[in-house]
């Protein structure tokens, strides 16, 4: 059997490669959020003085916990808050069974059955031996190591759940196999309210973020994305309408083709539909087929398949566009939109799981309910550049005032500081 | 000197469900009537935390959710308008946006709705409180301190502790018990104003320093002659080291 170990070192996210050497990674927000917000920071995390926190999922790499953690433990620590990460490692038995919880949480009706449960329960105790949880806070990310609790807590210590998913169309077998774990820990976190299930512990809202200096978000010049757009044998001549997602069902990206294929009747316009799977996403080749396949279908549709670790490509894609959509079926929270409306895009979204708090419809970005609708926003944006730069604008405003790390931070010490 | 001195604090809001969901115009007449002041200032006035920078505020929760999801604007102008004055209480605050929606329900159908999908779920939030290691003895050390003190911290003793509490943490109260009068005056009636946060900041902060020249004139006629040239001379030198500066240092 294979076993799916993570990639980089699991006690050491303060040696990620791009780690600044100097002054470190609060210095560099300053520059973006002024000095008086990281000075709240410090004045909040000085009330944890004293106090251990340790982050755990299921993955170094893919997906946007991954990505949010790599950074908040490095931010955490230099608040001088010492916080360490450790990641449950699985087979691939396993992450199809949190897959299937995963699709079941979302509203996809999936059958949890014996033989599921006893792979999950057994994988947890293994791993209840083998992780570090020493802290005086352990968050838990996600349904994937949920069950931990009921193994390792020990006396005094405080477990808070911090769950990703949208469970607002959960499937009630799966939710009655993970609540009884869920019921054990002292609070939960969920990214939107629309999420929170009724749940006899506290329930606080924390909305996901993103790094404006990662790869995948930093300032690009034109010349850059000219060269990558370019080396992606992508044609410059556009204008591109793209969406930049895990080729998974519930991002519906054969719902973008044919919202796509009702503008390309009547505009000139290009689709890119760019991404790849997450290390613990087993369905990605078949979804990514069925999707090259519709893709065929339609004239100037681009589909590519993108390895882990093309941030700057993300990055550059994003830039290049005239239009970025995230017609999603359901969310977590999406922070791609977050990502597009940062880099001044114009965006094109389902009004579905978090994306209405980043896009206010009219004001930051336009949302869409159906494929026509999408199409025709799409279309409104493609003939008028003002609008473009008008939502791209706000939309970038938006996001350094309310989806930019140091507010996730900002959020996380305040949950801390309630319960420790 | 004053009795106690006041200790600026930050606070982060932590937000958590409210209990109350609505899906048309009487279940959000139900939903403003029962839930705490405390969520009704979340999704009214604590919507300058959420748009600091904003040129133009925009409408409160409820009055975006009836335009958006019930697609009622002229409701949602009148409910936005209703949340134009930071300072108002909360009770006060309940009882009109309540006025606006009994006579929205009595001429309108009260169960034109929304799918549960698009619902409006009510939030409240808990402020958590850090001290910013900031503190001023005197009414008139408050302007120098001013920029020391993040936006949050200003809402927190300009507004969410004049209108929820607690009274130790009202800028504007110990500022007017401690003979801060005309200071207390300018923040009051400048925050009264509902602008997005971070113009009232600074607005507040340069009303404050031009208030206080004439007693700083006034300070110093009573100065010696050699202490005051002394200042002239530091003041001049602080210019010139300006006017010496390239635009490149002053962009660093």
């Amino acid at each position: 059997m294979n076993e799916t170990v993570p990639s980089v070192e699991v006690d050491s996210p303060l040696l990620d490669s791009a780690e600044p050497e100097m002054n470190g990674w609060l210095h560099r927000y300053e520059r973006v959020v002024g000095p008086d917000t990281l000075r709240a920071l410090e004045a909040i995390a000085r009330r944890l003085k004293g106090h251990r926190i340790v982050m755990v999922n299921t993955t170094k790499t893919g997906g946007g916990v991954a990505e949010i953690l790599h950074r908040l433990v490095v931010i955490l620590n230099e608040l001088g808050v010492p916080t360490t990460w450790e990641v449950m490692e699985g087979d691939d038995r396993f992450f199809g069974v949190t897959k299937k919880i995963h699709n079941a949480l979302h509203g996809h009706s999936e059958t949890l059955t014996a033989e599921d449960r006893e792979i999950y329960m057994e994988r947890t105790r293994r791993e209840a031996q083998r992780l570090a949880l020493d802290g005086d806070l352990i968050l838990i990310h996600d349904p994937q190591p949920a069950g931990l609790i009921a193994l390792r807590r020990a006396p005094g210590q405080r477990w808070v759940w911090r769950c990703h998913i949208d469970l607002s169309s959960r499937d009630p077998d799966h939710w009655e196999f993970l609540r009884p774990s869920v019921c054990q820990y002292d609070a939960s976190i969920f990214s939107a309210i629309e999420f929170v299930p009724p749940l006899p512990i506290p329930t606080y809202l924390v909305p996901p973020s993103i790094d404006p200096f990662s790869a995948k978000n930093r300032d690009m010049e034109q010349e850059e994305v000219s060269s990558i757009m370019e080396r992606l044998d992508l044609p410059r001549r556009g204008p591109w309408v793209t969406q930049i997602s895990r080729f998974d069902r519930i991002k519906d990206p054969i719902g973008v083709i044919e919202a796509f294929r009702m503008v390309r009747a009547r505009r000139r316009a290009r689709l890119l539909l760019a991404g790849g799977g997450a290390s613990d996403d087993p369905e990605g080749a078949q979804v990514l087929a069925e999707v090259r396949e519709g893709a065929a279908k339609v004239k100037d549709v681009t589909v590519l398949e993108l390895p882990p670790g093309s941030d700057v490509e993300i990055n550059a894609l994003q830039r290049a566009s005239a239009v970025v959509m995230q017609k999603s079926l359901r969310e977590g929270f999406a922070l791609t939109v977050s990502e597009a409306l940062w880099k001044r895009r114009a965006v094109v979204a389902s009004a579905v799981g978090g994306i209405p708090l980043q896009v206010l419809h009219e004001r930051t970005g336009l949302l869409s309910r159906s494929i026509e609708g999408a199409a025709l926003q799409t279309i409104r944006l493609l003939d008028n550049s003002d609008l473009r730069h008008e939502l791209g604008a706000e939309g970038h405003a938006h996001v350094r005032d309310n989806f930019l790390h140091t507010r996730e931070v900002r959020d996380y010490l305040a949950v801390f500081t309630s319960l420790l | 000197m004053t009795d106690t001195g006041f200790r600026f604090s930050t606070v982060a809001h932590l937000e958590f469900p409210a209990g109350p969901v609505a899906t048309d115009f009487a279940t959000l007449r139900e939903g403003i009537a029962t839930v705490p002041p405390g969520s009704l200032f979340h999704h009214i006035i604590r919507m300058v935390v959420r748009h600091p920078r904003a040129h133009d505020l925009p409408p409160n929760d409820f009055a975006r959710w009836v335009g958006v999801a019930l697609q009622d604007p002229e409701t949602a102008e009148r409910l936005a308008f209703a949340g134009t004055q930071p300072l108002l209480p909360m009770e006060e605050l309940r009882a009109s946006l309540l006025r606006i929606l009994d006579d929205v329900i009595g001429r309108k159908r009260p169960d034109i709705g929304t799918p549960h999908a698009a619902a409006f779920h009510f939030v409240t939030a808990r402020s958590v409180k850090a001290p910013l290691g900031v503190e001023t003895e005197l009414p008139e050390q408050v302007p120098e301190v001013w920029r020391h003190v993040d936006s949050a911290a200003a809402f927190y003793h300009l507004i969410e502790a004049r209108v929820l509490g607690p009274v130790e943490d009202d800028l504007v109260l110990w500022l007017e018990r401690n003979g801060g009068h005309k200071l207390a005056g300018v923040a009051e009636s400048l925050t009264m104003g509902g602008m997005p946060l971070l113009r009232l900041h600074r607005e507040i902060g340069s009303r404050w320093r031009r208030a206080l020249i004439p007693a700083r004139l006034v300070r110093r006629t009573e100065e010696s002659e050699s202490v005051r040239r002394q200042e002239a001379r530091e003041v001049v030198a602080r210019f010139a080291g300006r006017l010496r500066k390239t635009p490149q240092d002053a962009k660093g």
